[in-house]
């Protein structure tokens, strides 16, 4: 197990290299001047040189690469061009402030929608069912900002109980959450809702009832844990979506996180904080994923020993912002 | 015979989709004595496992409807019975043993749970008392007690139907259904699994239904024989009667289409035609299309059981009054 855990981490250093050697080339191609930007349109042309110079922009790409591959080894990812802090600093409070809201919002969506899709599978063929997949898919189909901005005018504009943005109290995490929760809760009742089935017509499930169980017991101690294989993996995608997807959510929120920060980097030219948040998200992708697949194992033991055995199954490409 | 510890009784079952009705059993009746094993031989969609399901209150939800008769386990109509009465007869009473020992374990569960489950659903006792007497049945079937904390996948074919069978005993059931316990199983495993199941037999007096399409395993582990054709018994009797003197032409047809080891034959005999179609059953006799020895009766009327010895029947014209005027 150990051995299989160091070498999915060893597989972030390729995703790694890719990840910023990409945003490097997005770099040279796009037009605009980040000493410019920093400058102002006052700033004399000498000026502007000056501060290339102080940036190291002059550097051919290649150097300026790898000089800051070198930085990142040693932890250091460069210091923001609008604050002059350092990117790191400015990246963990805004990636805390995203994971809350990511891990919440997973937690919504997975539990209401493994909720929702148990009951449909139970009651296949019934209203029951069909009224899930109705309402299941209205929520699927309808943007995430537009559900956003729905809960916005219901909750904070007429009902007044919650802040239409901003995160100075608890409060201001719910409808960030819901809104992401929410949208995935369809995708979850489907895969719940299959698998369920699927389950249910196993021999196994046969052989608890011969074996006189209860119809609820043989539900939650034996098809539960069958079912949850594909949700779990589902999980997986989900947090790694939703923590790096996040972007448009935390503008309409107004959630100074991890995927507003690196919308404003963008606009700014700030190359230092794209790419330290895009490393940032790429890192944790490849570590949740892990995470996803070793908790498997716990679930379904069959795969102790393909995973010992060092047969590891190909992590999926991080996503970069 | 000594006293019926089962008795099936004008058994009617259909499975009704919105597109047809399969009348998957018709009016069979059975009687099983204690301690005796029955073989129910038959091939494919002759109604075995429908029969079994059937006592077992097991046919699939909504689908699978017992029409008429009655099942009688010690006196007590099982069909009568609620749901929940049902649930103490299944696993404590009768127990089953399904066809596929690959599929028929929860693969994320450990064996020893799997087996205490159903001790601790029927008898009254401790986690760790249910889990020791696990163990002690894992040791009756032949495997390692220490390996109660494994995984089925841990386990080979062989030892996974030893396993359900372990579970199909635990509570000492009086009467056990084995669905073709062997077919899954290479030869070689098929022999130790049918003397295990034949030992515990022994041991505990248990009554058996053995449902298989083996005459071999009918003929080395049963007293009696049933033959299914098309939903129906067609033949009854003891394994001697029946493989003395088989008299149904199917059962013939059976016998001819096994391979000798004596005779050296070219091609092993085939049943004509096809098993009739049960969501289209004809009101004569439902083996009349294959039949070698048919006349003209029997594709106008639907043949009655007939006494051929006592304690043998079948279910043919040939043993009428009406099979001369046929002719």
């Amino acid at each position: 197990m150990g051995r299989y855990i160091v070498k999915r981490l060893l597989l972030l250093i390729p995703i790694l290299l890719g990840v910023s050697a990409i945003i490097f080339a997005l770099k040279t191609v796009t037009p605009g001047d980040p000493a410019r930007q920093i400058l102002g349109n006052d700033a004399t042309e000498e000026q502007v040189q000056a501060k290339r110079d102080e940036l190291g922009l002059n550097d051919p790409v290649i150097v300026q690469y790898f000089r800051y591959i070198a930085g990142v080894c040693h932890g250091d990812f460069g210091e923001s061009y609008r604050t002059g802090e350092p990117v790191l600093e400015e990246l963990v409070p805004r990636l805390a402030t995203s994971a809350k809201i990511t891990l919440g919002a997973v937690a919504i969506g997975a539990i209401l929608g493994v909720l929702l899709g148990v009951i449909s599978a139970l009651k296949k063929y019934t209203w029951v069912d069909s009224l899930v997949l109705v309402v299941s898919m209205f929520f699927q189909s309808v943007p995430e900002f537009v559900v956003g901005l729905v809960l916005i005018m219901i909750f904070a504009v007429n009902l007044h109980w919650l802040p239409a943005s901003g995160i100075e109290t608890w409060k201001g995490y719910i409808l960030p959450m819901l809104t992401i929760g929410v949208s995935s809760i369809a995708n979850y009742t489907r895969i719940t809702r299959s698998s369920m089935l699927e389950v249910l017509g196993e021999d196994y499930i046969r052989t608890a009832r011969a074996k006189g169980q209860t119809e609820s017991k043989i539900v939650m101690r034996h098809a539960m844990r069958n079912t949850m294989i594909p949700v779990a993996q589902s999980i997986g995608t989900h947090l790694g979506n939703a923590l790096g997807g996040g972007m448009v959510l935390e503008t309409v929120f107004s959630v100074p996180g991890v995927g507003k920060y690196i919308v404003d980097a963008i606009t700014a030219r700030n190359y230092p904080s794209v790419l330290g948040g895009a490393l940032m998200i790429a890192i944790i992708l490849v570590v949740i994923n892990l995470i996803v697949d070793i908790s498997f194992v716990v679930i379904d033991p069959r795969l102790k020993t393909t995973i010992i055995a060092g047969g590891a199954k190909k992590p999926k490409k991080a996503k970069a912002a | 015979m000594s006293e019926n510890i089962l008795s099936i009784k004008d058994l009617v079952v259909h499975y009704e989709t919105d597109e047809e009705v399969v009348e998957a059993v018709n009016n069979i009746s059975l009687e099983i004595g204690k301690g005796e094993i029955l073989g129910l031989v038959g091939e494919t969609g002759a109604g075995k496992t429908t029969t079994a399901l059937s006592i077992m209150g097991l046919l699939p939800a909504k689908v699978g409807h017992v029409v008429q008769g009655s099942i009688k386990l010690e006196g007590e109509d099982l069909l009568q019975k609620s749901a929940k009465a049902m649930r103490d007869v299944r696993g404590k009473k009768i127990s089953m043993i399904f066809q596929d020992p690959m599929t028929a374990l929860n693969p994320v569960k450990t064996v020893g749970d799997q087996i205490s489950e159903v001790i601790l659903l029927h008898e009254k006792c401790s986690k760790a008392e249910a889990l020791r007497k696990a163990q002690e049945m894992l040791a009756k079937v032949g495997i390692v007690p220490e390996r109660y904390k494994d995984y089925p996948h841990q386990f080979s074919g062989g030892m996974k139907q030893r396993i359900v069978i372990a579970i199909a005993l635990a509570c000492e059931p009086e009467l056990l259904i084995a669905d073709e316990p062997t077919t899954a199983l290479d030869v070689t495993i098929q022999a130790q699994i049918l003397d295990m199941m034949r030992k515990l037999q022994k041991e505990r007096g248990t009554s058996m239904i053995l449902i298989t399409h083996d005459l071999g395993v009918v003929a080395e582990m049963c007293d009696h024989c049933a033959v299914m054709y098309g939903g129906e018994i067609v033949e009854y009797g003891t394994v001697e009667q029946i493989f003395d003197n088989p008299k149904h032409p199917y059962t013939k047809a059976l016998y001819r289409s096994i391979p000798s080891l004596d005779q050296d034959v070219e091609r092993l005999h085939v049943i004509p035609g096809m098993v009739s179609d049960p969501s289209n059953l004809p009101s004569y006799c439902t083996f009349c299309d294959r039949c070698e020895e048919k006349n003209s009766h029997c594709a106008e009327h639907d043949p009655w059981i007939v006494d051929v010895e006592p304690g043998h029947w079948a279910k043919c014209f040939q043993y009428t009054p009406e099979w001369e005027g046929g002719k």
